[in-house]
């Protein structure tokens, strides 16, 4: 087996959207907002000495009076409605811990799951006892969140065929704040797989279902061997969400598209390189800015 | 917070790895990581590396009232604090369940095979009594933190050295460094800990389990034992169920790593004193700037040396040729050049049928595209069709 190997070089650090940044106010932490006393101070600040200061690394973000600065790097915060790709972590009595890259576990309740038989049916004792067989620790799931409880936990639910137990597939772990919010999160990729980007920055790469059969309600997952080719699809796939995030260029299915055309000029294991990370994040840029200009 | 999960693949590949008697590291089955045992400027610091593993031990003195059942015996006292700084599971101040555990074994360890002469720790009998701390910060854990506890913990007080002491009918006078040496403490023996993982129900079994190994495992062995062959304590945890033969195997194991360790120490604790002597500078400044980012020293890699020019040759005759940087056009239709090859699938084909799939999808490669290009046009893939009006 041949090894690569290279000499340690000192990396320039590539702003590839030089003018994306004019626009956005960035601070640190320590860094003073203003010194007007007239704002009102929101998430990620704190007053020092009459000075409205910064307590984390983001962007500020203002509406009238209210000033707040929202983090680049952050754990996931949940909102009712976002798409997770979580881990179920224990089992307790009528409900799931899964861990989704927030502060707390969130929790997955046994009556917001659905169950063979109908969504109607009652939950009963059976049920509780054989949660273990529908849900395991280690288990992938995709969900969405409910409700947010007051000490910011997670309240998921697998209420819909398309959310369940994750089968076959790789999953990509990458920073909450790549993730641009859409109207879905669940896509089938022209390039043959398909992907869900979770709202947690959990990224799930699974191929393409052959027939829908969902009567099992989310908990059927076939083992059927994977193909060769699907699998160097997601295997693509993957090095490609790994160079755009790398970059940080917002992740949604036109950028990895994009991302995945213009690497297929290299080798899949080459787009682990750094330069030629850097060379098709620059063009799937390129690519983005001339389709919005 | 809590730690990440470990995801069923990554448990399944490492249960099976060590089945096919392969470690994530490359070590084999009886290896220890590397061991650095690095001092600080006091007497009685001690910092040691178990492969990533970082535990820093400092002993102290105190003089107290002894105890009432113990008059003329100093008293010892241990604790080891595992810090968010070494994992992110590690919570300030909680009193976990693996902290009760690594300190009910070190005191085990150091306090119950009596390796340090409690007596001589005696000032005046019944009321003045040098009381021993050993504290031991977990700086960084990557598994095994027993063992490189007690390797630090024993290296400590070895290292260390208390202030003389005179006394004088009742009146005691206690001497500062400056005016008289302090002096070392007596210990016997050196007690040092070697942990067991056991995987699959006791099937298999690894020495000194990195943090990985110690995820997935069933069962901790750690035997306490001394250069002599004496065993000092032994402890089973998880529940399984270990053969006569099992434990007395790994005694054996232990007693040969047991005095591999304690030369180290001693080594150690030679270099220490030479350099102290010596005047030269020592301590925590020196052993740090290896970690930096920014020097250009760095530790060795140990890489497998004995046969690299013959493989490299094989390597090369056997692999293929490098591909053409600038691929020579070729015809397919006249009026219209060809350059460079459109991707094929790397992996193999299986069925015919992926061939056309690969064909629709990838819509450089095909002599079938050539009608619909026009113009030049770089498509992905490398492809470049140039429109030959002079060929025509």
């Amino acid at each position: 087996m041949a090894a690569d190997m290279r000499l340690p070089t000192i990396r320039k650090t590539v702003s590839l959207s030089a003018s994306a940044f004019d626009r956005k106010d960035l601070v640190v932490p320590g860094d003073v907002i203003t010194s007007d006393t007239g704002f009102m101070r929101g998430h990620g600040t704190y007053v020092d000495d009459d000075k409205l200061t910064a307590s984390v690394a983001g962007e500020v973000q203002r509406v009238d009076k209210l000033i707040c600065v929202r983090p680049l790097k952050t754990r996931f915060n949940g909102e009712v409605g976002d798409v997770v790709v979580g881990r179920i972590t224990e089992v307790q009595q009528k409900r799931w811990k899964v861990q989704t890259n927030s502060r707390l576990d969130s929790v997955l309740l046994l009556s917001s799951v659905n169950l063979p038989g109908g969504e109607l049916r009652r939950r009963s004792a059976e049920d509780e006892l054989t949660m273990r067989e529908y849900l395991q620790e280690g288990d992938l799931i995709s969900a969405e969140v409910q409700s947010v409880f007051l000490d910011g936990a997670l309240s998921l639910h697998t209420r819909s065929l398309k959310y369940g137990k994750l089968g076959q597939g790789v999953l990509v772990q990458l920073s909450p704040s790549l993730i641009k919010r859409q109207k879905t999160h669940f896509h089938n990729l022209p390039c043959g797989a398909s992907i869900i980007l979770g709202n947690n920055g959990f990224v799930w790469l699974y191929p393409t279902p052959g027939q829908q059969e969902e009567e099992a309600g989310g908990f059927y997952t076939s083992l059927e061997p994977v193909s060769l080719l699907d699998r160097e699809v997601i295997s693509r796939l993957r090095n490609c969400l790994l160079a755009l995030a790398a970059h940080k260029v917002l992740l949604y299915d036109t950028s990895v598209l994009y991302c995945y055309e213009s690497s297929l000029q290299h080798q899949v294991k080459d787009l682990l390189k750094p330069e030629v990370m850097e060379e098709i994040v620059m063009l799937t840029q390129q690519k983005l800015l001339e389709q919005e200009g | 917070m809590k730690d990440t999960p470990l995801s069923n693949c990554e448990r399944d590949f490492l249960l099976k790895a060590i089945e096919e008697k392969k470690r994530l590291d490359g070590r084999q089955t009886y290896d220890y990581r590397k061991i650095k045992i690095s001092f600080g400027t006091d007497y009685g610091c001690c910092f040691v590396d178990l492969g990533q593993t970082r535990v820093m031990a400092q002993v102290s003195c105190e003089l107290v009232a002894p105890k009432e059942n113990r008059p003329n015996e100093g008293i010892m006292f241990f604790n080891i604090e595992l810090s968010p700084m070494a994992s992110p599971g590690f919570e300030q101040g909680r009193q976990s369940e693996l902290s009760v555990k690594l300190n009910r074994q070190l005191e085990r360890c150091l306090r119950n095979s009596k390796c340090i002469d409690t007596e001589s720790l005696c000032v005046v009998s019944g009321e003045k009594v040098w009381q021993i701390r050993v504290d031991v910060h977990t700086l960084n854990n990557d598994g095994n933190l027993m063992d490189a506890a007690s390797i630090a913990a024993i290296t400590a007080l070895c290292h260390f050295r208390r202030p003389d002491v005179s006394t004088q009918g009742q009146e005691v006078t206690v001497y500062s460094p400056e005016e008289r040496d302090p002096i070392p403490l007596s210990i016997y023996h050196m007690p040092i800990s070697v942990s067991f993982a056991f995987f699959q129900q006791g099937t298999y079994l690894l020495v000194d389990p990195c943090e990985r190994e110690e995820r997935v495992m069933d069962g901790l062995l750690v035997i306490a034992m001394n250069k002599h062959r004496e065993i000092c304590s032994i402890q089973s945890s998880g529940g399984i169920m270990l053969l006569k033969e099992q434990v007395m195997r790994c005694s054996k194991i232990a007693g040969v790593k047991v005095s591999e360790i304690t030369e180290l120490i001693s080594e150690a604790l030679l270099n220490d004193r030479k350099a102290r002597k010596a005047g030269g500078k020592c301590g925590f400044a020196e052993s740090m700037p290896q970690d930096r980012i920014t020097a250009l020293k760095k530790d060795e890699t140990p890489v497998e040396m004995t046969d690299v020019t013959e493989t490299a040759n094989g390597i090369i005759q056997k692999g293929e040729a490098a591909p053409q940087t600038v691929p020579s056009p070729v015809v397919p239709v006249p009026g219209v050049g060809q350059v460079g090859q459109g991707l094929q699938n790397s992996w193999g084909l299986e069925e015919d049928d992926e061939d056309d799939y690969e064909e629709e999808k990838n819509d450089n490669s095909g002599d079938e595209q050539v009608e619909e290009v026009t113009k030049m046009d770089v498509g992905e893939g490398g492809l470049l069709f140039i429109y030959l009006d002079s060929l025509m």
